[in-house]
């Protein structure tokens, strides 16, 4: 007789036990006049330090908000749940429903984590609100309690068109029609749906697509995405992929002299880590649509310099990940919504939060708010920062960029 | 033709990466028959002894081997006498105990670093030279040759020394060994100790190459167990060799087919000759049973 695997076991006697419990409304009222957010995020395991600066940003956003009074009337409470993995979104999201009773949920570092753990809150008809997952599948699902405050896969992929279409021009010495690009991605379906995107947009644009590759994150060896790349002789090279795999791709295309005009990295790269791997010579002039960052004009992210004093008051460093301030602007609109709406039901604070319009600009990340038919936030806006001497300089949007901000080194 | 040599080279120098991590794993599988899963996690650990010694003595990471290798054998001792030899009645939960050492490790490196990336650099190992058409960085050459005077140095030591005599004896048969005086546990041990301390030295080797996580021994240990099951069980010629094949087949399909597909093409490999020849194209034929009963 086959034996269920351990976690199994265990996930489904939780499951068990808290559907015993009663899984309790939507719109539940909280205890004791608090109202009870669980936070589904990973503080342990490879992807910890991501979640703990999520986690920052929500406890600024939660503080700040208490100061002023509260959400409803009630003080506002952050319980965390540790998930790493798919099977622990689904365990901790009902831990936090069965055993702390939490109103409502807030996530998440991970993509595949925010999939299983907002099912589970489904279940208990609880709202799962998401500020930083970006799997394009997570709207698609038409989950009654999903919305997502954040950007998505897709927007991740479109900044990258972006850049190709409003910042290289001119700079490449040809007109688009005559540009070449190289499209290179890790494997996953991370990397995969924000190439489709790329590719789409780009030969939608008239760039010659010379070169849509695909590799395994976890491989030893990226020289033949190198080589590749080269028999491709591209004008502007498009990487989507992890710290590790980027590292090894841009020390094998320095070895290689693979080095086209402009390289733009998506998704990751604008940190210390990659800083670290790659060096600030090689990085020199690379571009990376990321997170917003802090040094974006007051007039584009207003509150942005606000953010970054309560930072380092409460933790005593400035902020390691862009991610914490978009972790901060969606607790922000998450809360907002809650006032507004008055209850914790996932269908009212949906519409509610869809119902409002708030231009690009309106929060301290340069985030707008205006919710799709998916309850997707279309103006999530990402940026682009450059790596100039060794650190990252947010070059766009043009009205994002710090005055004087620059762009140097293509072409 | 430039690109077809350009690949023949990367995959020649990914076959001396591959060969030097699969053959402290093919020793120790060789003569203790222990599929040590962890192997990938005692490279990590040598990787990130390279950046602890660079960052807080300021060491070249090369010298850090000085170190590192005997730590490693140390800790080979520990692993084969703690864990292992407490088992050796029941092999499947050897197998597990490895596995659990896999989790074990990574968590506790996870722990300590918090799951930042280190990197260590050194000019020297990312340096090129041109050789025709073709590019060739300082560190991987370096490995290329690391790996060939290990497989030189194994072969001298099984063939010419007292405990390499006793290694060949256990391997062959252990039963046997024993009645001839050999002390078949020691023997264990100490393989246990030079297979972990060549982990070492690979880890030591590919830290300038590769960012630095927990989770980076598996990025090579599933073409070392290729390496090991093509080569020849328990061969260090099949390792050495082997690991050129597992390396040129990897480049070849990421280049030629789909850089997606390299790892699944060498498993291909894999499965056929653990199908036609299960002894490995270098192993002793028969030698996939020895020592299990």
């Amino acid at each position: 007789m086959r034996k269920a695997p351990l976690v199994s076991v265990l996930t489904a006697a939780v499951l068990a036990v808290s559907t015993a419990c009663g899984g309790g409304s939507g719109s539940s009222a909280g205890q004791g006049g608090t109202l009870r957010v669980g936070e589904i995020n990973p503080f342990s395991g490879p992807q910890a330090s991501g979640g703990n600066a999520v986690h920052q940003g929500y406890q600024l956003a939660i503080d700040e908000v208490n100061k002023a009074g509260g959400v409803m009337g009630k003080k506002v409470v952050l319980i965390k749940g540790d998930a790493t993995t798919p099977a622990q979104g689904i365990s901790e999201a009902t831990r936090l429903v069965s055993a702390e009773k939490v109103d409502l949920f807030v996530g998440c570092y991970l993509s595949a984590v925010s999939n299983t753990a907002s099912e589970t809150a489904q279940r208990y008809n609880k709202l799962y609100w998401d500020t930083n997952a970006v799997a394009q599948s997570l709207t698609q699902r038409n989950l009654k309690n999903y919305i997502r405050s954040g950007p998505s896969a897709a927007q991740f992929g479109q900044r990258a068109v972006d850049v190709v279409k409003d910042l290289l021009p001119g700079r490449l010495g040809k007109p688009l029609n005559a540009t070449k690009v190289y499209i290179s991605h890790e494997g996953s379906a991370y990397g995969t749906s924000i190439a489709d995107v790329q590719r789409t947009g780009l030969t939608a644009l008239g760039v010659n697509v010379t070169g849509n590759v695909s590799y395994d994150a976890a491989s030893a060896d990226l020289g033949s995405v190198i080589v590749q790349g080269q028999k491709a002789a591209p004008d502007v090279w498009v990487n989507t992929g992890y710290v590790p795999d980027i590292s090894l791709l841009l020390r094998t295309a320095e070895q290689q002299n693979f080095r086209p005009k402009a390289i733009v990295l998506v998704g990751t790269g604008d940190n210390d880590e990659s800083l670290k791997a790659i060096g600030a010579q090689q990085l020199q002039g690379v571009l990376v649509v990321a997170y917003p960052h802090t040094d974006m004009a007051s007039s584009y992210a207003p509150g942005a310099d606000t953010f970054v004093s309560a930072f380092k008051a409460k933790f005593g460093t400035p902020p390691a990940f862009p991610q914490s301030l978009s972790a901060y602007v969606g607790m922000k609109m998450l809360l907002d919504s809650l006032n507004a709406a008055k209850t914790t039901d996932p269908e009212k604070v949906r519409r509610t939060a869809a119902g409002v319009t708030k231009p690009t600009g309106s929060f301290a990340n340069g985030f707008g708010q205006q919710f799709d038919q998916t309850y997707q936030n279309t103006k999530a806006l990402l940026t682009v920062v450059q790596w100039q001497s060794g650190k990252t300089v947010t070059v766009y949007p043009k009205n994002a960029a710090l005055p004087g901000a620059k762009l140097v080194g293509l072409g | 033709m430039d690109s077809f040599l350009r690949i023949l080279v990367m995959g020649i120098l990914l076959g001396g990466i591959y060969g030097l991590v699969s053959m402290g794993l093919n020793l120790i599988f060789g003569v203790t028959r222990v599929v040590n899963f962890a192997h990938g996690e005692l490279v990590m650990l040598g990787m990130y002894g390279a950046y602890v010694t660079n960052r807080l003595l300021g060491w070249n990471p090369y010298l850090a081997l000085f170190v590192v290798v005997p730590a490693l054998f140390v800790v080979g001792l520990l692993i084969q006498r703690l864990v292992i030899q407490p088992l050796h009645e029941h092999p499947t939960m050897q197998l597990l105990a490895t596995f659990g050492l896999v989790l074990l490790l990574q968590n506790v490196v996870l722990a300590a670093t918090k799951g930042t990336a280190y990197s260590v650099r050194l000019p020297f190992a990312s340096d090129t030279f041109n050789l025709g058409p073709v590019r060739l960085d300082h560190g991987r050459l370096l490995v290329l040759a690391t790996t060939t005077v290990v497989a030189i140095g194994l072969h001298l030591l099984l063939r010419d020394t007292t405990l390499g005599r006793s290694i060949r004896a256990v391997t062959q048969d252990r039963q046997a060994a024993r009645l001839m005086g050999i002390n078949v546990e020691r023997t264990f041990l100490i393989t246990f100790g030079i297979g972990s301390a060549l982990a070492g030295l690979a880890g030591v080797l590919l830290a300038p190459a590769y960012s630095i996580t927990p989770g980076v021994g598996q990025n090579f240990i599933y073409a070392a167990f290729a390496v090991v099951v093509v080569g020849g069980l328990g061969s260090i010629t099949g390792a050495y060799i082997g690991g050129f094949l597992i390396g040129l087949v990897d480049a070849f399909t990421s280049y030629y087919i789909d850089p997606t597909l390299g790892t699944a093409f060498y498993f291909l490999a894999f499965l056929w000759v653990l199908i036609v020849r299960p002894s490995g194209l270098f192993g002793q034929a028969g030698s996939e049973r020895l020592g299990t009963t």
